[in-house]
């Protein structure tokens, strides 16, 4: 259950900062130039699946009945904890999932 | 007074939002804390250790007991140890105003265990200000309805909905406030309008009685008795004496249909007409089912009546009291729940804070009348925030601090919190608004740091047990988040850039 | 803001709020009464989907009386509810008149 909550929340985080980095505003705030159209479509692209897979990973952790209210409040915690970071940590916020993502692995591992 | 409707829905916003936003912000704060109840309650009865024991245990050492203690007592309600409620608790007589104790689930002895408001004065407080009978939840439903009209009029006028979605711009005096207010407001919509209304419909039909007048003629028991299958009541002419049926086997039958089980009642205990009724622990589905239990006879053993099947209305309905009730779903959700409470929370003090913040120049020229009311705002604003803030973690340390065989000492712990409080205003009244802040600010993080050493001194030993200790983990967390925010106002740049507000920056930050 | 212009001011807001306020549960009451009885379900049925909805229609109304355009419209729902109560509680109003 935790892995997959934890997952999802990965997930979860991840497609709120694919949306995110997909508005020009943001994008510029990280990196310092605008982006391409077709970098902005990718990242939106990305956005929505991961948005798809984070309730696909709720409904794992919880069901298809709980699952959509956990997926509803995880949205909304990470894409504050992204509209947070942004502003003080942006290099931070971007490469949160990055690093944990590993973490993550490791944790299904042991949980087996 | 021709005005377009930005226009418009802006005036109701903000004046709705500032007479019922300081009682919205107590609601909601409330409601959050109201989240671990049980597990407040436990850490506020450090007499009571977590054991694990099986219910079947458990209810033969309440019956022996009860057989023992209260043999003709009209009723026996036992409340079982659960995951989050570790305590064995009897009642003889009524459940609310019977007689009850505290046992050691290992032995079967009675414990005593001090009164404590506990966590459950949060989750009371929350839809009732604590005020006897019903005049407290019309005022909890009305602030609800502000609530609403809050959220709606404040969509209407955010015309940057989707273009600010992730837009925070700190260090900007009122822009940044603004910021904050829209980010957890928009973020959190979800939540906020979902937790508003459905905790409307929990008295819906004290609300707005309309349909059941016009269907029922007012009559709730008839709607009750007709929306599921509630077994019905029988009232014996003749009864005599029958000895109890084994509960082991029908603890068994309840925990295989309905999952564990918070609670027995056994009503007419040793009679011919004996009940016996299984409560289910809430929270293995959305819905919630509180009342919905299995009955059966209480001699033979027989099933009279099991969990009700819920028709889809009621079961739309139960989902809706479910959501807002937050018991399913297990720790993840219940946490999920606590932190958008905490942030819900959290936007409705930005907005109290921003309405100063944008008004702070303009009444400087104001009339006495109105300088008077701004600073009853600014008081109003410290107090509902800090103050309750600090009231709250008090009611914790009154807990420990008041004596254990004080009489009436759940009563004195929430005059202490109330006395707290209304010294918090009366504090902000007095002192300038950024010490007065500070200064309540402070108290608040002292006293959050300070509670595992208050565990420490008054219970002999750290925490205990698990669960006081990710409470006093989470506490201490609340108190670091409150050291941040005072150090925040200490910060002279929050005053200095008002004026660079205009300054050439080429930043998007 | 002058003295003048705030007492002028202080009608059509009170006139604003009460519309809302006490106009707008008096209409919603009549209209979740009237919704009861129109739904064709089960008795059980009805009540809870009326009431289900009823808070909406509340928070409607008060928008309602805050973006009319005069105060006077504001009151516009007011005159509504009448003919919803009587849809609402015909039955009494029939076990009433016989």
């Amino acid at each position: 259950m935790m892995t997959a909550f934890l997952g999802s929340l990965l997930l979860a985080y991840s497609s709120m900062l694919a949306l995110c980095q997909g508005l020009e505003r943001h994008y510029k705030q990280v990196w310092g130039r605008a982006p391409t159209r077709l970098q902005r479509r990718v990242l939106r692209g990305s956005g929505w699946l991961l948005l798809a897979a984070s309730l696909w990973g709720c409904a794992q952790a919880w069901g298809w009945a709980m699952g959509p209210v956990g997926w509803f409040g995880m949205l909304s915690l990470s894409g504050f904890a992204l509209a947070l970071l942004l502003p003080y940590a942006p290099r931070l916020a971007v490469y949160a999932p990055v690093l944990g993502l590993p973490c993550w692995l490791l944790l299904y591992a042991l949980a087996g | 007074m021709k005005q377009t409707l930005t226009q418009s829905m802006a005036w109701l916003h903000t004046w709705g939002g500032l007479l019922f936003g300081w009682l919205l912000f107590a609601i909601f704060l409330t409601g959050s804390l109201a989240v671990f109840d049980q597990e407040i309650d436990h850490w506020m009865q450090p007499e009571i250790k977590q054991t694990s024991v099986s219910s079947a245990q458990a209810v033969e050492h309440a019956v022996a007991y009860l057989q023992r203690q209260h043999a003709d007592a009209s009723a026996w309600n036992i409340s079982l140890p659960s995951e989050r409620m570790p305590a064995l608790r009897v009642t003889a007589g009524d459940r609310r105003s019977g007689i009850s104790t505290y046992l050691d689930p290992l032995t079967g002895e009675p414990l005593v265990v001090r009164d404590t408001a506990g966590g459950t004065f949060f989750f009371r407080f929350h839809y009732s200000l604590s005020m006897p009978r019903n005049p407290g939840i019309w005022i909890v439903g009305l602030a609800a309805m502000a609530m609403l009209v809050a959220l709606i009029s404040g969509i209407i006028i955010h015309k940057k909905f989707f273009k600010e979605f992730f837009t925070f711009r700190p260090n900007k005096g009122q822009r940044s406030w603004l910021d904050a207010h829209n980010a957890s407001a928009v973020l959190l919509l979800p939540f906020h309008l979902m937790i508003t209304y459905t905790g409307l419909l929990i008295f819906a039909l004290i609300y707005m009685p309309a349909a059941l007048d016009s269907l029922y003629n007012g009559n709730f028991a008839a709607f009750y008795q007709e929306h599921i299958d509630v077994p019905e009541e029988h009232h014996a002419v003749q009864t005599s004496q029958a000895p109890l049926t084994d509960l082991a086997p029908l603890l068994a039958q309840a925990e295989a249909r309905m999952g564990p089980l918070s609670g027995v009642v056994i009503e007419h205990p040793g009679r011919s007409d004996a009940h016996i009724e299984m409560r289910r622990v809430l929270g293995n589905r959305i819905a919630l089912t509180k009342g919905h239990n299995m009955v059966f006879d209480g001699v033979t053993g027989e099933l009279l009546a099991g969990p009700p099947e819920l028709r889809p209305t009621v079961l739309v309905q139960r989902v809706m009291f479910g959501l807002h009730f937050a018991q399913f779903g297990g720790y993840p959700m219940r946490w999920l729940y606590f932190v958008c409470g905490l942030l819900s929370s959290a936007m409705i003090a930005t907005g109290l804070v921003l309405f100063t913040v944008k008004r702070r120049r303009k009444y400087a020229s104001e009339s006495a009348l109105g300088q008077q009311l701004y600073r009853l705002v600014e008081s109003l604003n410290v107090a509902t925030v800090a103050g309750l803030a600090v009231a709250c973690i008090g009611l914790l340390w009154l807990n420990r601090l008041l004596p254990v065989e004080l009489a009436q000492r759940a009563g004195w712990e929430l005059r202490g919190f109330f006395a707290i409080w209304l010294l918090s205003l009366l504090h902000a009244w007095l002192r300038p608004r950024l010490q007065a802040w500070r200064e309540q600010l402070s108290l608040a993080a002292l006293l959050c740091l300070g509670l595992p050493l208050l565990s420490v001194f008054s219970d002999g030993q750290a925490w205990g047990d698990s669960m006081r200790l990710w409470l006093e983990v989470t506490v201490v967390a609340l108190g670091l988040l409150l050291v941040w925010s005072v150090w925040r106002l200490r910060q002279p740049q929050v005053q200095r850039s008002e004026r660079r507000e205009r300054s050439v920056q080429a930043q998007v930050n | 803001m002058s003295k003048a212009g705030e007492t002028t001011l202080a009608w059509p807001i009170c006139s604003r709020v009460l519309a809302g306020l006490l106009g707008g549960y008096v209409f919603t009451y009549a209209l979740t009464a009237a919704l009861a009885q129109l739904l064709p379900l089960d008795r059980v049925d009805a009540l809870l989907i009326a009431s289900l909805l009823s808070f909406t229609f509340y928070t409607l109304a008060i928008l309602w009386a805050f973006a009319a355009r005069s105060a006077w419209r504001a009151w516009a729902v007011l005159p509504a509810a009448a003919p919803l109560a009587l849809i609402g509680f015909w039955p009494h109003l029939l076990e009433r008149l016989a």
